[in-house]
């Protein structure tokens, strides 16, 4: 096993460089560059020069990479142009808030999808199937900042149940127990909104692994030795139906640091993913290269992860 | 079975009420995120000008029931809400680049001069400013027992220190200390010399600037430096790099209105007064700038939540603001306009018939009109109706008449083919259209310009593309057509129509326009300048290097509990915020 893991993370080096290359390539490819995303009607050519040179966006592309790459391998990801901090400060700032709201809106729609899932598959067709599909669809189907945007209108101006945005209450300067409460308040509207588009792949996917196992011929064995239904559909199907979704579960873990782009601006959440929005926009080349590598590092640990699981959770499968 | 089945409902009832909440469907709030306005405009980075405005356009809404303020405003005493867009948090004025750090730092320096809200400037930090006769020495004395917030006394000496910043080799904000021509500038900067021979430090509260080369501009570019405490931002640093002053950006240490006294990145500045600030203390106690988007600004203001926010301009979004009815609502010109601009380098568009024409030919009052409503104006030249170099005399005002646009074609030699496409020399006349994507402007100008075109007997074809895509054509002339927004500065200076000048991309190039641009520039008497931009802009005007669109307005909405803001185009929000009062 040990062994397994180190050759994959050997493997993932050859993979980053590839990743590098390419994110380097694109972004280098698309036209402008930050002084022209600024487009300050002030500035004059000298001084654009001067800035560019500065930068070092004056050299032929493929130098730009050996010195980003040479940097990101000591561990310097360079400045923010726009935030004029070090790359890894102002991922370190953001990405925090957008891990709440993420490994909440996981566990929710994880925790509901199963339940969904399970009973779907065991009520297949029936009316409780179709209307958990029904809503499952019209969920996935929304676009996140209508909902956002009716749940504002009906959840915090009508019923003023919630903060309409934002992380906490300007001026409360709360710590301890009140700070987590207010933070709490905040990020029910996006948690819940984020839970709604993401629960409704899930159901599909649990569902659909759950009808395959509870068709097997060993479910069928289960039952004719008599075994309660709870114990046949939790013990003996559901963990099996489970073994597809450790792979979903690997995929999840840059979902969990990369931010909702959308959700964030709506609800002005102050997450990474409007940072990350804005630094594509503008051309912030460090940041948008440093936290796309970051988001591909994340992808592919998730990955091993998810593989280094599958072998303690299917003894079929083994690893070499 | 029957206990699980009770659970699964309770489950569906709830996902229910949710649903049934989605389907409900109120499209106005929905539609707000749509209205908002793209178009990428930039800021102005220079400090204004020194002469008198003509008086703002008052765009004033007064609120009509104060009473009906959300209890969570009123319960707030000493404490100031503002909505905005959230700040980089590049709190250093050397480094600031977008409006909100501005705002941030504004509150937070001072300069010597300060902007008023008719767009002249008067004595801030300074006491009193001398100038030499020949205009190439400035001698600024400081206003006795100023103290920065960390309790230090203020020096001319600080002035020095911060001019060095700026003029160190490693600094990359976007300041251009270089082109003010002082003394000695180009040796500190290339390092050759450890002072800047041209700045000399008196005594503590007296600094004099000598310049190599004076322009209209020289008075603000001097006067507007914000002082940085030496005592400060001086520890580590060492000529050639400024990474020890950079690291301070989250801590600044100023003299002016208020402190900081915590940041929560992406969420809120919180500032406090400064009770030693040099104009009085600031009679609100507690100002919080709050981060808010465009899907939240209205509705927090609605909440109590915020005090103030900027909000984009609409008929919808003026009417729902009225109706709550607590809120004062400023509507003020907006420093900027929108035009198309041709391609100079391309032959078709060298005639200035044929631009004439295009703009005669194109319904620029209904395009107008169908994205901002009333809230903007038809423009014909490029420049503020509230800047003091705003003229309307003698300006051809282009309103939409086709024969007219028809006429001007056939005698520049483009005539109807057998196609029904106008040609000349066997070239048909087709214009390629760059569109910004997701552009509310450029989506009602499209299908308006293409038909109109047709009508004129020219082809658009359309090609969408981002906006940095579109600049970067812009600079290698890879285009004919593109829309896009200008920012304005104050001063009627700059080189966008100059020849070769470097935000002139699209090779305009015109002799008298280089002339009177040059001249003005050089004239420090204002009431002359007056007289130099006025021709200028006719000459702009009769020329047509762009089809000018629109200047819109920006809506600032404030609570009706706070009063004593001073707002103008020129003066934005944080400079009055120490006269801000909290009604109770």
């Amino acid at each position: 096993m040990k062994q397994y893991i180190i050759r994959r993370l050997l493997q993932m080096i050859p993979t980053l460089i590839g990743i590098s290359i390419i994110i380097f390539a694109i972004s280098a490819m698309v036209p402008g560059d930050y002084i022209t995303a600024r487009a300050n009607p002030n500035m004059s050519i000298e001084k654009q020069e001067q800035l560019r040179a500065i930068y070092g966006l004056d050299k032929p592309d493929y130098q730009r990479y050996f010195i980003w790459a040479g940097n990101m391998i000591k561990g310097n990801f360079g400045d923010s142009m726009q935030h004029k901090q070090p790359v890894t400060t102002v991922i370190n700032t953001y990405v925090w808030n957008s891990f709440v709201i993420g490994i909440f809106a996981l566990f929710f729609s994880w925790f509901i999808a199963m339940i969904t899932g399970i009973f779907s598959a065991k009520f297949q067709y029936s009316f409780f199937d179709k209307v958990v599909t029904l809503l499952v669809f019209i969920c996935m189907s929304l676009p996140s900042f209508f909902i956002g945007l009716l749940l504002i209108k009906f959840l915090a101006l009508d019923l003023k149940l919630f903060p309409v945005g934002g992380m906490s209450t300007s001026g409360l300067n709360a710590t301890g127990w009140t700070y987590f409460t207010d933070v709490l308040k905040h990020s029910f509207l996006p948690i819940m909104v984020l839970t709604m588009l993401s629960t409704g792949g899930l159901t599909r996917y649990f569902r659909t692994s759950m009808l395959e196992v509870i068709r097997q011929d060993y479910i069928r064995t289960a039952r004719a030795k008599g075994l309660k239904e709870r114990t046949v559909i939790f013990k003996h199907a559901f963990r099996n139906a489970m073994i597809p979704a450790i792979t979903l579960l690997g995929f999840e873990l840059p979902g969990l640091f990369g931010g909702a782009m959308i959700l964030e601006q709506i609800f002005a959440w102050p997450g990474i993913g409007h940072i990350y929005l804005n630094s594509i926009n503008m051309r912030d080349y460090p940041f948008m290269l440093g936290f796309t590598i970051f988001l591909a590092v994340l992808t592919l640990l998730g990955n091993l992860l998810a593989d280094v699981l599958y072998g303690i959770a299917d003894p079929r499968i083994r690893l070499k | 079975m029957t206990k699980k089945w009770n659970l699964m409902l309770v489950l569906l009832l709830s996902l229910t009420v949710v649903l049934s909440a989605c389907s409900g469907g109120n499209n106005k709030e929905a539609n707000a995120p749509a209205a908002t306005n793209d178009t990428k405009e930039t800021v102005d980075t220079t400090t204004p000008e020194t002469p008198v405005a003509e008086e703002q356009s008052s765009g004033l809404i007064k609120a009509t029931d104060v009473s009906l303020n959300p209890e969570l405003a009123k319960n707030r005493k000493d404490t100031l809400i503002v909505g905005m867009v959230d700040p980089k948090g590049v709190f250093n004025p050397l480094f600031m680049e977008t409006a909100y750090d501005f705002y941030v730092n504004y509150a937070i320096f001072d300069s010597f001069l300060e902007v008023k809200a008719d767009g002249s400037y008067v004595n801030s930090l300074a006491e009193k400013i001398d100038v030499s006769e020949d205009g190439l020495k400035y001698t600024y004395h400081l206003k006795p027992g100023v103290t920065y917030t960390d309790g230090s006394p203020m020096k001319a000496s600080d002035y020095l220190f911060t001019m060095k910043l700026l003029l160190d080799k490693s600094y990359d904000g976007e300041s251009d200390p270089l082109s003010y021509h002082i003394v000695g500038a180009k040796e500190y900067n290339e390092g050759t010399s450890n002072d800047i021979s041209g700045i000399k430090v008196i005594d503590d509260n007296t600094v004099e600037v000598s310049l190599t080369e004076y322009s209209a501009l020289s008075p603000v570019e001097l006067g507007g430096v914000y002082i940085m405490p030496e005592s400060y931002y001086g520890k580590g640093y060492k000529q050639g790099n400024l990474e020890s002053v950079k690291a301070l950006n989250s801590k600044p240490v100023g003299s002016g209105q208020y402190k900081i006294t915590s940041y929560k990145a992406g969420q809120e500045i919180v500032m406090a007064a400064n009770e030693n600030y040099f104009r009085g203390a600031p009679v609100v106690k507690n100002v919080i700038f709050k981060t808010t988007t465009d899907s939240t600004n209205m509705a927090m203001l609605q909440s109590g939540e915020t005090d103030m926010d900027n909000i984009n301009v609409s008929e919808d979004n003026v009417e729902e603001l009225k109706a709550l009815g607590f809120l004062d609502i400023n509507i003020l010109p907006n420093n900027g306009y929108g035009y198309i601009q041709f391609n100079h380098n391309d032959k078709k568009f060298q005639d200035p018939k044929v631009r004439q024409a295009l703009t005669y030919g194109l319904n620029r009052s209904e395009i107008v009109e169908g994205i901002y409503g009333p809230y903007a104006d038809v423009i014909n030249i490029p420049q503020s109706k509230v800047s003091w170099s705003f003229t309307d005399e003698n300006i051809e005002k282009y309103d939409f008449n086709i024969e007219k646009a028809k006429t001007l074609l056939d005698e520049a030699g483009w005539v109807v083919g057998a196609s029904g496409i106008r040609e000349k020399d066997g070239e048909k006349f087709k214009i390629n259209f760059s569109a910004t994507a997701d552009n509310p402007v450029v989506e009602s100008l499209l299908p308006i310009m293409t038909t109109n075109y047709k009508e004129l007997g020219i082809e658009i074809v359309a090609e969408v593309l981002d906006f940095n895509a579109i600049m970067d054509k812009k600079t290698k002339g890879d285009f004919d057509m593109f829309f896009a927004a200008w920012g304005l500065t104050p001063d009627p200076d700059n080189t966008v129509f100059i020849t070769k000048g470097a935000q002139n991309d699209a090779g305009y190039s015109n002799a008298k326009v280089d002339e009177l641009m040059a001249k003005g520039k050089k004239e420090m008497d204002l009431e002359k300048r007056k007289e130099i931009y006025k021709e200028m802009y006719q000459e702009l005007n009769k020329d047509v290097p762009m089809i000018l669109m629109y200047q819109r307005t920006n809506m600032t909405s404030v609570n009706a509990r706070a009063q004593g803001f001073d707002l103008s185009p020129y003066k934005e929000f944080p400079f009055s915020l120490y006269q801000v009062q909290l009604e109770q």
